[in-house]
């Protein structure tokens, strides 16, 4: 006897099944659903290019968590202090948590499960953002990472949230700014503290500056494209200049306050627009992101080799159930 | 490996909200996860884990069909506007 049609399914069968849910006429359509604030769920008929893009940047968001999880995991043991250590024993499965829920989200969309997604970025194949390619050379620099990196990573992911169409990723992301809160308060003291420290302290975490302001700033992106899909489809809600913008007349100042100077010899304030940059190069941030880096060769091999150091966990785990 | 959805309460308060999934190789392991993952600070005092092959879903269409259904509501407007004459003719 079948009462209903189609006949109820397991959520398993329903996410690994064709989409049962919604679907659009056309691309127009399905424009205007999103226009309105319509959420797309996983289950819905998207058009192609809608999962496609959207997957790829989810892919690329939690590739990023992975490789700064593992960045904050180098320096536990050099962190100065059991506080600081338990901080980023916190951070550290903080970020690898973000990426598991992330990969969970990517995988649901039915084009790569995670272990594809992982050996696409053990390979080179795919890609992280530009500010996990570089090498921090002194706790300075984990501070600089902690509080510049971490709060533009931090803008930028709030202004995906904000009007986020799709919605697995949307509630993930909620609690993901949640946490980085966190983060960014705990690279504010640090800094707050090395800026009060010696004249050592302060010219060490002047020369991070030096190393991560760039990267920091470039972490935007160049200037959005008038037809970028991921604005036209409510993924990013803001011009990657707009957000790059606010940042610098947030950070300079800032910065600038507890005595540091900005590396940028074009930087100038101009009574209407605030605080400008000098024009950036995005030759770096190109070769960055196609695995150019400077530490980028050492960064995937590092990843790739704690990947398979604990296989033997995965099989332990799998073989005992 | 079993897929479960997992859902959180904070004690005394609100329903079981869903949180998100989570990959493990058994329910135990899964508790075990799902704790790492979603309840690191005090998000939940219950935590329910449903593997995915055992949740059953509604058809949306069908699900849908009760939407618009206007004798299911009262917006009390007959009511008002009745009691709003009598008070004007007293």
């Amino acid at each position: 006897m079948t009462l209903l049609d189609p006949t109820p399914a397991t959520l398993a069968d329903r996410l690994a099944g064709p989409p049962v849910g919604r679907s659009w006429a056309d691309m127009d359509e399905f424009e205007t659903f999103l226009d309105d604030g319509g959420i797309v769920e996983a289950h819905d008929d998207m058009p192609e290019a809608y999962r496609t893009e959207v997957f790829r940047f989810i892919e690329l968001h939690a590739n990023s968590e992975l490789m700064g999880g593992l960045t904050e995991r180098d320096w536990i043991p050099r962190a100065p202090g059991l506080r600081l250590k338990q901080i980023f024993l916190a951070k550290t499965q903080d970020e690898i948590g973000h990426a598991h829920l992330l990969y969970m989200v990517a995988a649901d969309m039915g084009m790569k499960d995670r272990e594809q997604m992982l050996a696409d970025l053990f390979a080179g194949r795919t890609r992280f953002h530009n500010v996990f390619h570089y090498q921090a050379v002194t706790w300075a620099d984990q501070i600089a990472i902690a509080y510049l990196v971490d709060a533009a990573a931090f803008a930028s992911q709030r202004a995906v949230f904000q009007n986020c169409s799709y919605g697995p990723y949307k509630r993930v992301l909620k609690r993901i700014i949640a946490e980085e809160g966190f983060h960014m308060r705990h690279g504010e003291e640090m800094l707050l503290r090395i800026a009060e420290g010696t004249r050592i302290q302060h010219e060490m975490f002047q020369a991070a500056l030096e190393r991560w302001w760039m990267p920091a700033v470039q972490l935007f992106g160049p200037d959005s494209s008038p037809d970028d899909p991921l604005l036209a489809w409510h993924i990013k809600s803001e011009r990657n200049e707009v957000l790059r913008h606010a940042y610098v007349q947030k950070y300079v100042p800032l910065l600038q306050g507890y005595g540091f100077d900005i590396p940028d010899s074009g930087l100038r304030h101009d009574p209407v627009d605030g605080w400008l940059i000098s024009e950036i190069d995005w030759s770096e941030l190109r070769a960055t992101m196609r695995n150019g880096g400077p530490d980028s060769r050492r960064r995937i091999a590092t990843a790739a080799g704690s990947y398979a150091d604990t296989a033997w966990v995965r099989d332990a785990l799998a073989a005992a159930s | 490996m079993r897929t479960f959805e997992v859902f959180l309460k904070k004690a005394g308060k609100d329903e079981f909200r869903h949180v998100g999934a989570i990959d493990a190789a058994d329910a135990e392991l899964g508790v075990t996860l799902a704790r790492e993952a979603y309840v690191r600070r005090g998000e939940g005092d219950d935590l329910w884990l449903v593997d995915r092959t055992h949740i059953v879903v509604g058809p949306p269409a069908f699900v849908r069909g009760n939407h618009d259904k206007p004798h299911r509501h009262n917006d009390g407007a007959a009511i008002a506007e009745r009691r709003r004459q009598q008070r004007e003719t007293a």
